[in-house]
């Protein structure tokens, strides 16, 4: 059942002929190829090219047709750049998994944290809810995991941070299950505070027709700087910078004494 | 029943009514099916004196009772996990390094100056694993959670087995262990191999090793 590798294998050794296009070079890189055409990348993830790759933050005035067409979320403007030119651009993120995603006319939600790039004939907008973003239209995408990713169908109730993303819209929503809180003991427990909470009286809820993508681990990926949505009615989220999506629990009952006693061990 | 490795950080589990898991609480990722998780106080099995004995040896993790009908996946803080058969025999693991065990075993605490005294409560503090240690005993399937991956390395009567305390991570089957030391005067003027300590494994059983030295 143990496998040990394969010792005294030679390292692999790439260049420019021998990368792969637009493909993984191992789990944990990918290489985009550019032949004069442009990717929108997350700052910081480009670990190497080859070629002549130029890349200018978005707000660049030069950039500001293709910006206008693929980029809808002024709040990440600056987290992103634009690479252009041709050559290999090899792209990576802390060791995560990384995969790449081919939309074809459809729709993709995912944390704003996991995404590393996406082709400009994709176009990037802000989901409604908070830390997330959408992918709309057709071509390829980059995004990291801790661990691979998993997909799931729905119904399926998901860990606020375990969940990468959804696809094809199968409504995402809370679910909240508070069921150990019912009967004397339980009422007890309300009461009191004493015997704690589970960690996982929250979840996202997934029904409907589409798929739900995982990832192995709790692990968050920090959480990129994204802003807040601009305070207005109808806009959840309003306000708080990054969102309310991951970490923040469930809506405290009456006598919890919170984290606290979590960190008791209670 | 039992667990399925999905990838190598991610196990999925099949609840049905009547029969239960424990699980580190917190450590749930996503859940099909009507599943309930309850909150454990008792920290596991057994009733109260266990607890008060669980708290005492600091053997306590927070654990909750899944229950329902459904499947659930577990995984916990990008660790690798490694799924461990028991048919009968004991596992030896820290309790920190459960990420969810059958209800079907049997959860117990046991101090580690019982095997060998002195030099046993020695070892424990060499290896992490403090005074006391938690057994697992039955017919059952054991997640258990490691640092980078998991080997597992067979203990036979002829072959001892030596590993850094660091890179332990469990062990069944009648299995003795004892720390080595290869100590001289080069580890007293601060010059030494940094491998003066290792626990020796002998027996018939297995050793499980992670393929780092970072604790959990």
């Amino acid at each position: 059942m143990s496998t040990y590798g394969t010792p005294g294998a030679a390292p692999r050794v790439l260049d420019p002929v021998t990368l792969p296009s637009d493909d993984n070079v191992d789990a944990y890189t990918f290489c985009v190829e550019l032949k004069g055409s442009q990717w929108f990348m997350q700052k910081g993830k480009m670990i190497a090219y080859y070629g002549s790759i130029e890349f200018n933050g978005i707000g660049h005035g030069r950039l500001d047709r293709l910006v206008r067409k693929a980029f809808h979320s002024p709040l990440h403007a600056s987290d992103w750049v634009v690479a252009e030119g041709s050559g290999k651009m090899l792209l990576a993120d802390r060791a995560f998994d990384v995969n790449s995603y081919d939309l074809d006319d459809g729709n993709l939600t995912i944390r704003s944290g996991n995404l590393l790039a996406f082709q400009p004939s994709l176009s990037l907008k802000q989901s409604i809810v908070p830390g997330f973003l959408t992918l709309i239209g057709t071509g390829k995408f980059v995004a990291a995991s801790n661990g691979p990713v998993v997909f799931m169908e729905p119904p399926i109730r998901v860990d606020p941070q375990a969940l990468v993303g959804w696809a094809d819209c199968p409504s995402p929503c809370h679910h909240y299950d508070h069921g150990y809180l019912t009967g004397v003991l339980g009422g007890l427990r309300a009461m009191t505070g004493l015997g704690g909470v589970s960690g996982e009286e929250h979840q996202f809820e997934f029904v409907g027709a589409g798929t739900v993508l995982l990832q192995s681990s709790e692990a968050l990926m920090t959480e990129q700087a994204t802003g807040a949505p601009p305070q207005q009615p109808g806009v959840p989220g309003g306000g708080s910078p990054g969102g309310a999506g991951p970490g923040a629990g469930g809506p405290r009952l009456p006598g919890q004494l919170g984290d606290l006693q979590r960190r008791f061990g209670l | 029943m039992g667990f399925r490795e999905i990838n190598s950080k991610m196990v999925e589990a099949t609840v049905a009514p009547g029969q239960r898991l424990f699980s580190q609480r917190g450590a749930m990722l996503a859940y099909k099916g009507e599943v309930s998780f309850t909150p454990n106080l008792r920290g596991g099995q057994g009733g109260v004196m266990s607890m008060i004995g669980r708290r005492v040896a600091n053997e306590d993790t927070p654990l909750m009772t899944v229950e329902g009908s459904g499947t659930v996946l577990f995984g916990h803080g990008g660790h690798h996990v490694q799924v461990i058969h028991l048919s009968g025999d004991i596992l030896y693991v820290e309790a920190d390094r459960l990420l969810a065990f059958e209800g079907t075993l049997e959860q117990g605490t046991v101090f580690l100056g019982s095997q060998g005294g002195v030099m046993g409560m020695v070892r424990g503090q060499v290896s992490g694993q403090g005074l006391f240690t938690t057994t697992l005993k039955g017919h059952g399937a054991v997640a258990v959670m490691a640092h980078g991956g998991v080997i597992e390395v067979p203990v036979t009567p002829q072959r001892p087995v030596h590993v850094d305390p660091q890179a332990y991570v469990a062990h069944h089957g009648d299995v003795r262990n004892k720390l080595s030391t290869a100590l001289g005067w080069r580890d007293m003027v601060g010059r030494g191999s940094g491998e003066a300590f290792q626990l020796e494994l002998s027996g018939s059983g297995a050793v499980y090793v992670q393929a780092s030295e970072e604790k959990l």
